[in-house]
């Protein structure tokens, strides 16, 4: 393991696994949770939404306590579509097919983390796929980060603006599928290779219909007064744009070394509210687009289906479009015997919570919810 | 980094967007299903001999719905977006007005957003007299995604009982028909069953037109 090793906690908090505590260079063991939520008054009441409701895109329960309007506190049960997906004793390309699964919509930062995982174990040299991996990567993020800012306009019930992101969004997906074959990056990576043309990918249209969306967002009072001073969460265990967003300087692109994007400049806001998450994604699809162009690849990479058969432990940090996402993996004789996967939804689940719960009233739920890019499908994953 | 061209908000003379004429002046972006066509997930065709971990090729035969086109087997790519199956039309009391209701059994999240992207001004599926529904109770299909999960069970069965009759059951996804790559599938009969990895929006038109049959 190049970058990580057991051990006590060193740096900052990460995220958690199964099994480990993730920190910035360490694994340590779990550590006990406090359970601080309200206690219920006199009066307050349980209101129940979800697990399947009409603005929910994926299935989770949201016990929000209330007297009326307020939001004191929420209890959240993410686990109805938790899904146990079997790898071990698997080869390394079949759970690749796997891996690329727990969230499809961030499948290029997963794939990207567990190929880096294996080739840490396996003692590959990969060095020449930096820059095509980060370029996938920073695509990715545009897209993911249109989609955020849509569902606040979705929430602002801003029609116009929704359904241009919409389109954009629609645009992107179909920039990646050129380039790679496939709208959500599935069979693009594997280990020590990619498979895709980058010369197709052209954000010349994307970064104009942009600006002119984010520009006119920005003069639009009604929707900066929905955002403005709701859900404001500062708290140091936090990751992604609401770490950015709230004044903290956590990027994995700047910490991590399993991939080296040179220099680099972090988008930083301090309000620690939605507004302040909506201007850290919508400048980090500009910046975005920034580092792809900055790299310019022209190439045509093709993927080689190489069997590896090595023994070991690796391990691998990427900044995903929500934050931190970490991968461990343990592979015997080419099998994979273990995964430990972290997510930046888990500590996103949690500032959620915190900021919800910070003032907020029911017509501010969606707001705090959209601007924190929350996935399900890879928070409820356990291996087996 | 430079300044953040949010800080000259409130410093006077910006001007507020009308977003209904930004709108119209964006002229209409909606596009027949068959201009925008992609290799994967489309109908695939030839033979192989691919051992394939889902088990979509058997004997030389390929089952669309167990197949999360993966690009290992030497099965070509026709670029047809019509990768489902009918097993049950949609009843004629829909023909003017079909809403849907999706329920999320166990996904990767991928068939959710291009579930979402049929409302998206390309696909617009409201000129198909397609919409969504917010609630079961006033649902005339629900379309089931992703793997079966201990979970959602319950939750899927009393969504499809609080739907009122004619219903429909649409299968989205090789997760929801067969398990995929992941696990085993979430319902073991469907109406109409959309194959892909995920399926397009464009296959989710096309089935859900086709069973609904000609005005």
């Amino acid at each position: 393991m190049k970058y990580y090793e057991f051990g006590d906690k060193t740096g900052r908090y990460v995220g958690r696994t199964e099994k480990y505590d993730v920190y910035a260079s360490t694994l340590a063991g779990i550590g006990k949770d406090e359970d601080d939520h309200e206690e219920r008054t006199p009066g307050e009441i349980y209101f129940n939404y979800g697990p399947s409701a009409g603005g929910l895109r994926e299935s989770v329960n949201f016990s929000i306590l209330t007297p009326g309007e307020a939001i004191r506190d929420v209890i959240i049960n993410s686990g109805f579509k938790r899904r146990n997906i079997r790898i071990t004793g698997d080869s390394i390309s079949d759970v690749m097919l796997k891996v690329e699964r727990i969230n499809g919509f961030h499948s290029a930062s997963h794939s990207i983390a567990y190929a880096l995982a294996v080739e840490d174990a396996l003692n590959v040299d990969n060095s020449d796929l930096n820059d095509a991996r980060i370029v996938e990567i920073e695509l990715e993020r545009i897209r993911s980060n249109i989609d955020v800012i849509k569902g606040l306009c979705e929430s602002a019930g801003f029609a116009v603006p929704e359904k241009q992101l919409l389109l954009l969004r629609e645009e992107v997906a179909r920039i990646i599928s050129t380039a790679f074959g496939h709208r959500y990056y599935f069979s693009v990576n594997g280990i020590n290779s990619v498979d895709g043309d980058f010369s197709r990918i052209t954000l010349n249209s994307v970064e104009k219909q942009f600006r002119s969306l984010y520009d006119g967002l920005l003069s639009s009072k009604i929707f900066l007064d929905r955002i403005q001073e709701n859900g404001i969460v500062s708290d140091p265990l936090s990751t992604g744009p609401a770490a950015r967003a709230a004044n903290f300087r956590y990027d994995a692109r700047l910490d991590s070394g399993s991939l080296n994007y040179g220099k680099y400049s972090t988008v930083m806001e301090s309000s620690g509210d939605t507004f302040s998450r909506f201007l850290v994604r919508a400048e980090e699809i500009l910046e975005s687009i920034n580092i792809i162009e900055s790299y310019d690849i022209k190439k045509i990479y093709r993927k080689n289906r190489m069997e590896l058969n090595g023994s070991g432990e690796g391990t691998a940090r990427i900044e995903s479009p929500a934050g931190d996402l970490f991968y461990y993996v343990k592979i015997n004789e080419g099998r994979i015997m273990d995964i430990q996967m972290s997510s930046p939804s888990y500590l996103n689940m949690r500032n959620f919570r915190y900021a919800l719960k910070n003032g907020n009233i029911f017509t501010d739920f969606f707001f705090v919810w959209e601007s924190f890019g929350i996935w399900i499908s890879e928070l409820e994953v356990r291996f087996q | 980094m430079g300044k953040l061209r949010h800080l000259d908000i409130g410093t006077g003379g910006e001007v507020s967007v009308n977003w209904f004429i930004n709108g119209v002046k964006k002229r209409i972006k909606t596009e027949k299903l068959d201009k925008y066509n992609l290799m994967y997930p489309s109908i695939l065709e030839g033979v192989s001999d691919y051992n394939c971990p889902t088990e979509a090729i058997n004997n030389g035969k390929w089952n669309m719905d167990k197949c999360i086109f993966c690009r290992q087997c030497d099965l070509n790519p026709t670029g047809k977006q019509d990768t489902y199956s009918i097993d049950q039309k949609i009843p004629g009391i829909f023909k003017k007005s079909l809403y849907l209701y999706p329920v999320d059994s166990g996904t990767c999240g991928a068939c959710n957003v291009e579930f979402t992207t049929l409302f998206s001004p390309q696909y617009d599926s409201s000129r198909f007299k397609i919409f969504m529904a917010n609630t079961p109770r006033h649902a005339d299909a629900l379309v089931v995604m992703g793997v079966h999960t201990e979970g959602m069970e319950q939750i899927l069965r009393e969504a499809y009982d609080a739907m009122p009759e004619p219903k429909i059951v649409i299968g989205l996804g090789a997760c929801a028909l067969s398990g995929g790559i992941i696990g085993r599938s979430a319902m073991e009969k469907y109406d109409i069953r959309i194959a892909g990895c995920p399926p397009t929006p464009a296959s989710i038109l096309n089935a859900i037109i086709e069973a609904r049959g000609k005005k």
